[in-house]
């Protein structure tokens, strides 16, 4: 069976909205259709350019150009939840924190202890520390960045951790034989994130040990494989799921629907969808329809599905 | 060798021990020892850089440890940290080297950024056993000269030094350089030029085995003579012998380099000797760098495999269950059951371990000369320089040349950048592996000396060296001649 392309992945998903220490008040951050909005702000970039000049960048603008920063950003995917029972709870204390530790930590004292002044150093051997301690303050400056960053994304909550990482997802999906900017292997990247993310999955639908289940990336047409294979400890679920699975399925909630695993989706859509779904592994997948309801008690922010 | 297949592996294990951290009985760190090490043994084969290695660590650690804050400092040890402390880790380092210092220089590939050409030429070297009496003041003693080296990177005597002071007795080899009055020796060749002893400059202050010669004498001397203060000189032939006293055999091995690994950690462990009390078997602590290492063994083999450079049906992981087995070492992981063909050489040094006590040593200190050189093997020509016994202790002393890996230390405490399995049998059948001791690298040599594990017990009439490689193996069977200082 094929599966042909039904919209943009976020089709299934609803918008999401939080509320941030901005200034002297909190502001609303808005996802919706797979962009982030600042209701407070109708002219972010104006400020920016204002913050450039040497005024003061709003927290909200600050945020959303570190959405843009890592949008793709495979980190996201590493760091980020692998299931509604995996919460990453960051405050906005601790984003407070981290900004304010990472503004001394990367010129700290010990890095400074070691720089010590000899007495006849030669000056081709000081130059070339020199330039070593320049190069490290600058990684480790950019690095202090990029986790401050993601510290900031993380604390808009759950519902806009799982749209970042189905973001992430979407923008190397199509391209798995390319590295990404940072050299990465994106295909080992995307098939650590189907395992880990599947392996919860499969818990909950089969009562498996997670440390069972193998996964791989289906490249060919088609929604791809789910079978069982040995008995007892050798007992293993390989799963073959094409990389967008993650984006189109897990992050808009639809993995577990209805005690089936859903493998595909045929017809985006909120509240309602069309999906592909597996009442047991081995078993031809069967086309249902599927509806969005309330939240959860424990996971208000994850869309609830029912077939 | 499949490189996203370990890199997939290495980020695989990672979501496991995050999986792992969310459970109530977590460590605060889950799964960081299992990923070091398996992390290790697949930049050590190659098939992983060592840079993604560690950008897969960090973010795994990230990863935890995000899931741990919270708003207040933590008061001690514990699960808990804050934004600040989230963001001031540093970065996961599989070695234990340090960011500022210069990255250790990498063999090089091309010949615009080789060596001098003179370093990759073998050189010339002499078995000389010879000792030299010398008394300079208050300290007297012995100066037993092994070996004579001339190579590209200079000239030296591979030595050991008896020394005697009032308040020391004669101890053959390990003093400190301190006590060696080299500037008292005079050093004269067949055409009546002059040369000093000294110390090798570089190599480590606690082994004085290593003698350069400076300046470098001409290639083609016939001799030298060695004079201590006031006494007449000892000649030092330097003709090369008539024809080798050994007899050399090479044989094929075709070790995966996964296979070699395992090798290698198998010898590794079986020479951990600070973990094998004498008086019994082998029961080490229950943590340390071999149980980590032991306890990593199933999740090496699987990144091996992962890797393609371990095939499912290698016999080695097998023999390594085994080799756990009989070491008492427990969750090692190994998921084949384990194969009863172990190497002679391990089982020898097993069936040392599980004497209960040691063997009644019955030599002196001595020392024998040496000057073989071995055909190459993966690329690196080794010449062994002269074999010692001091105290109980025996050690082989070699040279090897050649373009040997960059140094990758880590977790598993072995350094692949000597990657040859050295083992020796003496006459009385028993074998010995040769561990790394010291080492003291200049371009594209390396002088070794390998400690034997367990030392020499009988002054060997003749010994089988065999060094094993990924490729082939060689033996050499060598006559030995020892001498002891008075």
């Amino acid at each position: 069976m094929t599966t042909l392309p039904n919209g943009s992945w976020f089709t299934s998903l609803p918008p999401c909205e939080t509320l941030v220490p901005c200034g002297q008040g909190r502001h609303v951050i808005r996802w919706e259709a797979g962009e982030l909005r600042l209701p407070n702000h109708p002219d972010p970039e104006a400020e920016l350019v204002l913050a450039a000049l040497g005024g003061e960048k709003a927290r909200c603008v600050e945020i959303a150009a570190a959405w843009g920063r890592h949008v793709a950003d495979l980190t996201v995917l590493g760091i980020g939840p692998r299931s509604a029972a995996d919460p990453v709870q960051v405050s906005w204390d601790d984003v407070d924190a981290a900004g304010q530790a990472g503004q001394g930590v990367w010129a700290g004292p010990a890095l400074r202890t070691r720089v010590m002044k000899v007495a006849s150093a030669p000056k081709a051997a000081m130059a070339r520390a020199a330039v070593r301690l320049k190069v490290y303050q600058q990684e480790a400056g950019e690095a202090s960045q990029r986790r401050l960053d993601m510290l900031s994304l993380l604390a808009l909550g759950t519902a806009f951790q799982v749209r970042l990482s189905g973001h992430v997802v979407a923008a190397y999906a199509d391209r798995l034989d390319e590295p990404d900017e940072l050299g990465r292997n994106v295909r080992s990247v995307l098939t650590a994130a189907l395992g880990g993310r599947l392996a919860l999955v499969a818990e909950r639908w089969l009562g498996i040990d997670p440390d069972q289940v193998e996964v791989s990336l289906h490249r060919d047409d088609g929604w791809g494989s789910v079978e069982l294979a040995g008995r007892g400890q050798q007992r293993r679920l390989l799963v073959s799921l094409p990389a967008g699975w993650l984006a189109r399925v897990w992050a808009c909630g639809l993995a577990l629907t209805g005690g089936h695993l859903v493998v595909a989706v045929e017809r985006a859509g909120w509240p309602d969808a069309q999906v592909l779904a597996l009442r047991a592994p081995g078993a031809e997948p069967v086309s249902l329809s599927a509806h969005a309801g309330d939240g959860l008690p424990g996971a208000p922010d994850a869309p609830h599905w029912e077939i | 060798m499949d490189r996203e297949g370990a890199e997939t592996y290495l980020r695989l294990l990672a979501e496991a021990a995050i999986r792992g951290s969310l459970t109530p009985a977590a460590e605060s760190v889950p799964g960081t020892t299992r990923m070091m090490v398996a992390g290790h043994a697949l930049t050590a084969v190659g098939a992983l850089d060592p840079l993604v290695a560690e950008e897969i660590l960090t973010d795994f650690r990230l990863a935890v440890s995000v899931r741990q804050l919270r708003g207040e400092p933590a008061p001690g040890p514990g699960q808990v940290l804050t934004g600040g402390q989230w963001i001031g880790q540093g970065r996961a380092v599989l070695s234990r080297q340090s960011y500022l210092a210069p990255r250790p220089a990498m063999a090089p590939s091309g010949p615009e950024s080789g060596p001098p050409a003179d370093q990759e030429r073998a050189g010339r070297f002499v078995p000389v056993g010879l000792t030299v009496p010398f008394r300079a003041g208050a300290i007297s003693g012995e100066l037993c000269l092994m070996s004579f080296v001339q190579t590209g990177t200079g000239a030296r005597f591979v030595a050991a030094w008896g020394v005697r002071t009032p308040s020391l007795e004669l101890q053959l080899g390990f003093q400190h350089p301190g006590l060696i009055p080299f500037d008292l020796f005079t050093v004269t060749d067949d055409r009546g030029a002059r040369y000093q002893l000294d110390h090798t400059p570089g190599s480590d202050i606690e082994w004085p085995n290593l003698i350069s010669l400076s300046p470098a004498p001409p290639e083609n001397i016939r001799w030298l003579d060695v004079a201590p203060p006031y006494r007449q000189a000892v000649r030092v032939d330097l003709r090369p012998p008539g024809g080798s006293a050994a007899r050399v055999s090479v044989s094929d091995t075709r070790l995966s380099p996964g296979e070699h690994l395992l090798v290698m950690l198998a010898e590794r462990l079986l020479t951990w000797t600070p973990g094998f009390p004498r008086g019994g078997l082998p029961t080490g602590p229950s943590t340390g760098p071999w149980r980590t290492m032991a306890a990593g063994f199933g999740d090496i083999i699987a990144a091996l495999e992962a890797a393609g450079v371990l095939s499912p049906l290698s016999p080695v992981p097998a023999r390594l269950a085994t080799l756990c087995a009989s070491l008492d070492l427990n969750g090692h992981g190994i998921a084949v059951p384990p194969a009863h063909d172990l190497p002679e050489p391990w089982l020898s040094l097993l069936a040392h371990y599980q004497r209960r006590k040691p063997d009644p040593a019955q030599l002196r200190d001595g020392y024998a000369a040496l000057a073989a050189s071995l055909p190459e093997l993966d690329g690196i020509r080794l010449t062994l320089l002269g074999l010692q016994h001091t105290q109980g202790s025996s050690v082989l002393h070699v040279l090897a040349q050649g373009r040997t890996p960059e140094p990758r230390p880590g977790p598993l405490d072995i350094d692949l950048s000597f990657p040859l399995s050295i083992w020796l049998r003496d006459s009385g059948g028993r074998w010995h592996a040769a561990r790394q001791d010291r080492c003291h690298r200049d371009g594209l040599e390396s002088a070794i000396r390998l400690r034997l594990v367990p030392p020499l017990t009988r002054p060997a009439d003749w010994v089988e060296v065999l060094a094993g490689g990924r490729s082939a193996e060689v033996r050499a069977l060598l006559p030995l001649h020892w001498r002891y200082p008075s």
